[in-house]
């Protein structure tokens, strides 16, 4: 397993790229309970990696570790080469780089969505009101709902707040996405048009690292998968070598239950 | 390639950051900053109010508790006390006394007017709403104010005053009923009652285990109440033989007697030393993994040295401080088991209970009620009525919010269920609703407690009053504030105590 | 002691269920018959036994209602009030002494007051108003409560010719039979018989559907209302009362004088054309604005009133020009030219560790101040540590320029204001009264309850922040405070605050008494605000925090852009019910010696030679206008939670 594994797979071209998420032995302890052991990864720049692995495997843990939403206590983490530290400056500027999209959506309920999404540019990035309100209304018309935008997040149908929630963090500007099980919390027939905005989104050439149970998506979207097993990385490799022919035991069987 | 990761991670150089620039250092410094601040800013206060004192020739200290105040306090336990601290603790006394049968009376009236709110019938529905607001809107002080004055202007006492005559009295000089009291046997009969409760709760254990196994309807909770009333009704005569307690009593309050104080310090602040090791050990151990000891937060180490430091904060308290709380509560326990064996005493047989009816003392050409019967005068009548409304309001309002919050589901499966109307009331809505009503009551509970303060404005003698008194006399100001101060904070720490352990055994576990 | 509240979660509970009953139409009305049957004798719950049941509470509560009532109007009508006591005293009882030389101020005060609640009025966005169902039962009961109450009420006495009342043997009033009685009430008979006629032109002409389906704008019809009684000064003969230099005048049969006829009529003007002006403005695009503009006047509002309208401060021109302009001019001028250099794009840490300078200098001001080390205004010490807390968010405003000067323009706004008002507050009075404060009465007790709200509020917001915060020392200080506060009675945190918070304060401060009262009241109300706000942070999900985090936010605009918005409008009930419980508190200041309403109706009133021992009118008069105007509030929160509407996102 670990990483000399995954690399061997990925091209030349993909190992000339340069390294956007750097995690090297990452551990993070929830009082005695290790929910990572050791996690050593590297994603390249316009690389798509799908995290999959069973629920309490620690792929979310581990997904939000990189924009410090949660410490991780052992290891190190880097980011478009800042490394993640105590340092108040480096955390700013990792949380400008990455851009974030939750399972519930995390909307704020009390603003309207075009609100929702300028917020961020106006008081972060300090961009002038009518500009912020251009890229968000750009932004809306891009995930497909721009006639949404002077509504509250409670009027709109969960995949249009999921889809609201990319724009939101789309209008960072990040170099990188990550996604916390984006259609975990939505109804079958919108599943779809969130995995669309997000496929789009791949295409485009944004790195993206996403946790998901949707395998449809992985296979057809991501360049590489990790699979993570009680807080460890388990198997690396592209989605046709992974869902054809995993090498591990623990791969083989959580395929076989979900398949 | 696991070199990559490495070189770019090297590249990256993980240098500490600036000081001001570390998350970990500058929340602590913050809060420490935060900290220091307030201690200063009270140490200064402090030290000014000193200076200020000093200036104006006024000492501080706690020895008026000891000195006459040469005051006379009418109602409560003691009349004419002898010191300070006895006359504080006669408004303390009474302070308890009207904060108990208000949350009392308060709790049933209450009840009762949450569920009228409820009722289908719309009479008595908009009666017991407008009792509400009525009582809500207005401010309790007024409230008071309002009924001194009302039963201010009631009929003159006399003899034949009624409605009851010679057992209860309504009239301008308030309200006479007749007093139970606790006579000479009452200790031996008590021995009889706490016997019974054992033998009760012994038998409740047997028959609930019957009913359990077999189905059949035992009665656990009235067979625990009938044989409680049987040793009631046998110690009721019995009670001399158990005389002798009271020398088991004098023996331990002899033993204490010969304790040394410095024992007492030492053992205090080992006691206090070791409960802090304890737990500290408890809280590693329970950080301990079976890799090792995890990473501790900062929260942890809060708390850890937190423990410590108040460890050997009690240690200097107990040596330096305060020598004098060693034999203050070696005295006041032998004391107590001193005061415990003279209850006892020997070969007393008289009745354990007593009561007597509302006697008229005639003073000159007025009548007066007597010292015989239990005399509510004016002020705490309308002290007590105003706040035991006035908190009913409230308390009704919570029992209605605490029904109407059970879920409509909750009725519509006990009824898929075939349960009774009055069962499913019983066991179905009401636990609900008391576990959501338990903490807002507990709160009315503590402001019911914290409102009979205002008996100053009736003058009557509770502690705030009876304080104020010292304070004007003795210019004690400070010392009857801190005295105030730790009453009340006591007080509410009892009442959230019971309210918190009743939560905690009603609490629903979830997941 | 909270007089008062119910926690924060009761509240809430209560609030919803109230919200959905009032979204919901008014429902069909039944017949008569079928309404009693089903509301009054428990007709229709398929038992028997509930109707026996409900019957007989409904007779048993029936009695007791009729009782009560009877013993109300008996009480309220007999021969022993003394009214006059009331009706003379009214100008005591609301402003205790202040002189009738300059009683203009406080007419002026008020129509401030009026004509800031008509904007507000004509602002406001409206829901459905009143159904003419509504305001048709209105009519019937009162027109009912009114015709009962002239059957229940006792008889009058017989008076003799010298107007004493006839007594019989056992000294009781001789009185009238019932038929006379019924004849001599022409007043009462007119006004319920009027009501009931309008309610049942409203009920029977209008068919159930039109009745429940056509309404009213409830603040017009209010309008209405309150003017037609306002007018009833010019032609009803409420009676002239007065105390003049040589007693009491009092005169029946007269209208009131016109010292007060004309006042009241020009303030419901004013409160008229300002609820025009304000439906006016509702229709322009800035609406938000003009709302958020008159909310500002009205925090503005009661310093203006209490400290110039009501307190005419003599200034004196030469030592503003010499001192106070060029000082506030200097802070004007001079931070805000530092707010421009701090917001400038690219200023980084630079501008952080000079707002920390900054607030720590202002600190080290206030050290210096209790050390006497130097002598500087309290203004301006104030003024520097307001810099440092601007230059502390100023990092929040760096941009283009139209960004920097938003801060510029709020900086130069709020000292504008605070100079001026703090530069007033320091002049002497002009009014001269012959007690220690000038406001007294029912003033004093709007006014300390309100200036109490205003400091408790942001008080109660650091503590609430603080006792949810993540950091341990923060939590445990907040919860220290609030759990002490909220332990001990108001009442004697009250004492310790008369009594000696001068004992604690260096040389040459000073605080007057009803300025340390205040203080405690502000500590006091801070910690059960605190409670109340904590209730709504607590609401917010985490999520909440960590999409605010992901997006890079700071922690200020965390919690001033997300965290706050959402907690406080959860909060709205338990707050609204925090004003109430602190208006009712107030009553408290009577205790403690300062003449509020309670005391000049206890204490005041009782001891003129006139009405000696006068106590009971007074005491419900005083009931009467406490209950109104926290039912009043009570209800408005009830109306502003729907209109925020419960759980809407």
């Amino acid at each position: 397993m670990s990483i000399s594994d995954a690399t061997t797979f990925t091209s030349d071209e993909m190992a000339s790229r340069a390294d956007m998420i750097i995690s090297d032995g990452v551990d993070k302890w929830y009082g005695d309970f290790q929910a990572l052991k050791g996690v050593t990864a590297t994603i390249k720049e316009r690389e798509v990696v799908v995290v999959l692995g069973p629920s309490g495997s620690g792929k979310s843990t581990w997904i939000r570790c990189i924009n410090r939403l949660e410490q991780h206590q052992g290891g190190r983490i880097a980011v478009d080469g800042v490394e993640l530290t105590n340092d108040t400056r480096n955390i700013e500027k990792i949380r400008r780089e990455v851009g974030m999209v939750f399972q519930g959506f995390n909307l704020f309920p009390h603003i309207t969505v075009l609100d929702n999404i300028t917020l961020a540019p106006i008081w972060v990035r300090k961009k002038p009101r009518g500009e912020a309100e251009q890229l968000g209304r750009d932004l809306l018309e891009r995930v497909g709902i721009p006639e949404q935008a002077d509504k509250f997040p409670g009027q709109l149908s969960g995949g249009q707040q999921q889809r609201v929630a990319i724009a939101r963090a789309l209008a960072m500007e990040p170099r990188i996405m990550l996604f916390d099980e984006p259609t975990s919390a939505l109804d079958p027939e919108m599943i779809k048009e969130v995995l669309d905005v997000m496929k789009e989104l791949a295409r485009s050439g944004m790195t993206m690292m996403v946790v998901t149970h949707e395998m449809g998506f992985a296979r057809e979207v991501a360049d590489r998968i990790i699979f993570m097993e009680s807080g460890e990385i388990v198997e690396v490799g592209p989605p046709e070598h992974f869902f054809t022919n995993p090498t591990e035991d623990r791969t083989k069987l959580f395929l076989s239950q979900i398949l | 390639m696991p070199d990559t990761a490495e070189t770019t991670l090297a590249s990256a150089a993980a240098q500490r950051p600036p000081f001001y620039r570390d998350a970990t250092v500058v929340k602590w410094l913050v809060q420490v900053a935060t900290l220091i601040l307030v201690l200063f800013a009270m140490f200064f206060l402090a030290s000014q109010a000193g200076d200020n004192l000093t200036a104006k020739g006024i000492k501080t200290g706690f020895d008026f508790l000891d000195v006459d105040p040469g005051i006379q306090l009418n109602g409560g336990i003691d009349d004419d006390p002898a010191t300070g601290g006895r006359a504080l603790w006669v408004g303390m006394v009474n302070t308890i006394r009207l904060s108990i049968g208000g949350i009392i009376a308060a709790t049933i009236l209450g009840i009762f007017v949450g569920v009228a709110r409820l009722s289908n019938n719309w009479m008595v529905n908009k009666i017991a709403s407008g009792f509400i607001e009525y009582m809500r809107n207005i401010p309790l002080l007024v409230h008071i104010i309002v009924f001194f004055a009302v039963l201010g202007g009631l009929n003159k006492f006399t003899a034949d005053v009624g409605p009851i005559n010679g057992w209860l009295h309504i009239s301008n000089k308030g309200v006479s009923t007749p007093r139970a009291f606790i006579s000479d046997g009452f200790y031996q009969w008590a021995v009889f009652l706490l016997i019974g409760a054992i033998a009760g709760r012994f038998v409740m254990k047997k028959r609930k285990a019957k009913q359990d196994a077999t189905g059949a309807e035992t009665y656990p909770l009235g067979s625990f109440f009938g044989v409680v009333a049987i040793f009631a009704i046998v110690g009721w005569f019995l009670h001399p033989i158990f005389g002798w307690v009271g020398s088991i009593f004098q023996t331990i309050a002899d033993v204490i007697d010969v304790i040394p104080q410095s024992a007492v310090r030492v053992a205090l602040s080992l006691i206090a030393i070791a409960a802090a090791v304890w737990w500290i050990r408890r809280f590693l151990d329970s950080r301990r993994t079976p890799a090792g000891l995890a990473k501790l937060t900062d929260d942890d180490w809060f708390r850890m040295i937190f423990a410590g430091v108040g460890a050997l904060l009690a240690a200097v308290f107990f040596f330096i401080v305060w020598p004098g709380f060693s034999s203050w509560l070696l005295n006041s326990s032998r004391d107590l088991f001193e005061v415990a064996a003279n209850k006892f005493g020997d070969g007393r047989d008289g009745l354990p209970l007593g009561i007597n009816r509302p006697d008229i003392a005639q003073r000159g050409n007025f009548a007066n009620p007597g010292p015989a019967g239990l005399n509510l005068d004016t002020g705490v009548a309308a002290l007590f009525f105003a706040i035991v409304m006035y908190t009913a309001a409230f308390i009704a309002e919570i029992v209605r919010g605490g029904i109407l919050a059970v879920p409509k589901g909750q009725t519509e499966a006990a009824q898929a269920i075939g349960l009774r109307r009055s069962t499913m009331l019983r066991r179905i809505i009401l636990p609900q609703a008391f576990r959501v009503s338990l903490p807002p009551l507990g709160n009315q509970y503590l402001n019911l407690t914290k409102n009979t303060s205002l008996a100053i404005a009736v003058a009557y003698t509770d502690l705030v009053q009876v304080g104020q008194t010292i304070l004007n006399q003795s210019g004690k100001s400070l010392e009857v504030f801190a005295i105030w101060m730790l009453f009340y904070l006591a007080c509410s720490l009892t009442i959230s105590a019971v309210v918190n352990f009743f939560n905690v055994r009603l609490a629903i576990v979830e997941r | 002691m909270s007089m008062s509240q119910l926690d924060a979660e009761t509240t809430t509970i209560l609030a919803k269920l109230d919200a959905d009953k009032a979204l919901r139409p008014d429902e069909p009305s039944l017949p008569v018959g079928e309404w009693m049957g089903k509301n009054l004798f428990g007709m229709g719950q398929g038992s028997p036994w509930a109707v026996v049941r409900s019957t007989l509470l409904t007779v048993l509560f029936g009695l007791l209602a009729l009782f009560s009532y009877r013993g109300f109007l008996n009480f309220v009508f007999s021969e022993e009030r003394r009214w006059d006591a009331v009706r003379t005293n009214l100008r005591l009882l609301f402003t205790q002494a202040y002189p009738d030389e300059n009683y203009t101020r406080v007419w002026v005060t008020v129509a401030i007051v009026a004509a800031l609640a008509g904007l507000s009025l004509g602002l406001m966005k409206v829901g459905r108003g009143l159904s003419m169902k509504r305001i048709a039962t209105w009519c019937f009961a009162w027109g009912g409560l009114i015709v009962v109450g002239i059957l229940l009420r006792e008889a009058s006495a017989l008076t003799n010719a010298d107007g004493s009342i006839q007594l019989d043997v056992d000294k009781q009033p001789i009185r009238e039979g019932f038929i006379d009685k019924l004849g001599e009430r022409g007043t009462w008979w007119v006004l319920g018989l009027v009501l009931l006629v309008i309610g049942s032109v409203i009920w029977f002409t209008l068919g159930d559907l039109r009745r429940r389906t056509t309404f009213v704008p409830a603040i017009p019809f209010g309008l209405v209302t309150l003017g037609l009684f306002i007018s009833s000064v010019w032609w009803f003969n409420w009676g002239n009362y007065t105390f003049t230099d040589d007693g009491f005048t009092f005169d029946p049969g007269n209208k009131v004088a016109g010292s007060t006829q004309m006042p009241w009529t020009l303030i419901f003007v004013v409160l008229l054309v300002a609820y025009l002006i304000g439906q006016f403005l509702l229709r322009s695009e800035r609406a938000g604005t003009f709302r958020g503009v008159v909310n500002g006047l009205w925090l503005l509002a009661p310093f203006v009133t209490f400290w110039v309208v009501l307190r005419g401060p003599v200034i004196d021109w030469s030592h503003v020009l010499s001192t106070h302009l060029p000082m506030a001019l200097g802070f004007i001028v001079l931070g805000g030219a530092l707010l421009w250099f701090l917001t400038q794009p690219g200023i980084g840490e630079k501008g952080r560790i000079i707002a920390v300078a900054l607030i720590l200098f202002a600190l080290f001001n206030w050290l210096a101040a209790f050390m006497g080390w130097y002598p500087m205004l309290q203004k301006a010490r104030l003024s520097f540590l307001f810099l440092g807390l601007a230059a502390a968010i100023a990092p929040n405003f760096i941009g283009d320029a139209k960004q920097r000067l938003k801060l510029i323009y709020g900086w130069v706004g709020f000292m504008t204001i605070f100079h001026i008002l703090v530069t007033i507050i320091n002049t002497p009075s002009s009014v001269e009264v012959p007690t220690e404060d000038f406001a007294g009465g029912f003033m004093i007790t709007v006014y300390v309850a309100v200036f109490t709200m205003i400091f408790s509020f942001p008080l109660g917001v650091v503590l609430a922040l603080a006792r949810t915060s993540r950091l341990p020392l923060f939590r445990m200080l907040s919860t220290v405070y609030i759990e002490v506060i909220r332990g001990v009675p108001l009442i004697t945190l009250l004492f310790f605050f008369s009594v000696f918070v001068n004992l604690f304060l260096p040389e040459g401060m000073e605080l007057s008494g009803l300025a340390a009262v205040t203080v405690a009241f502000v500590l006091f109300s801070a910690a059960y605000l605190a409670e109340n706000v904590r209730g709504g942070l607590q609401a917010i999900r985490r999520g909440q925090y960590e999409a605010s985090d992901a997006l890079g936010l700071t922690t200020v605009q965390r919690t001033m852009f997300i965290v706050l918005p959402q907690g406080l409008r959860v909060s709205i009930p338990p707050l609204v019910g925090q004003v109430i419980a602190t208006f009712k508190e107030t009553s408290l200041l009577a205790i403690v010696g300062v003449f509020d309403f309670l005391r000049i109706a206890r204490d005041v009133i009782p001891a003129q030679t006139e009405f000696l021992g006068v106590k009971q009118e007074n005491l419900l008069f005083i009931s009467a206008v406490y209950f109104i105007v926290s039912y009043s509030m009570s209800k408005y929160s009830q109306r502003l939670e729907k209109q925020l509407g419960v759980g809407e996102r």
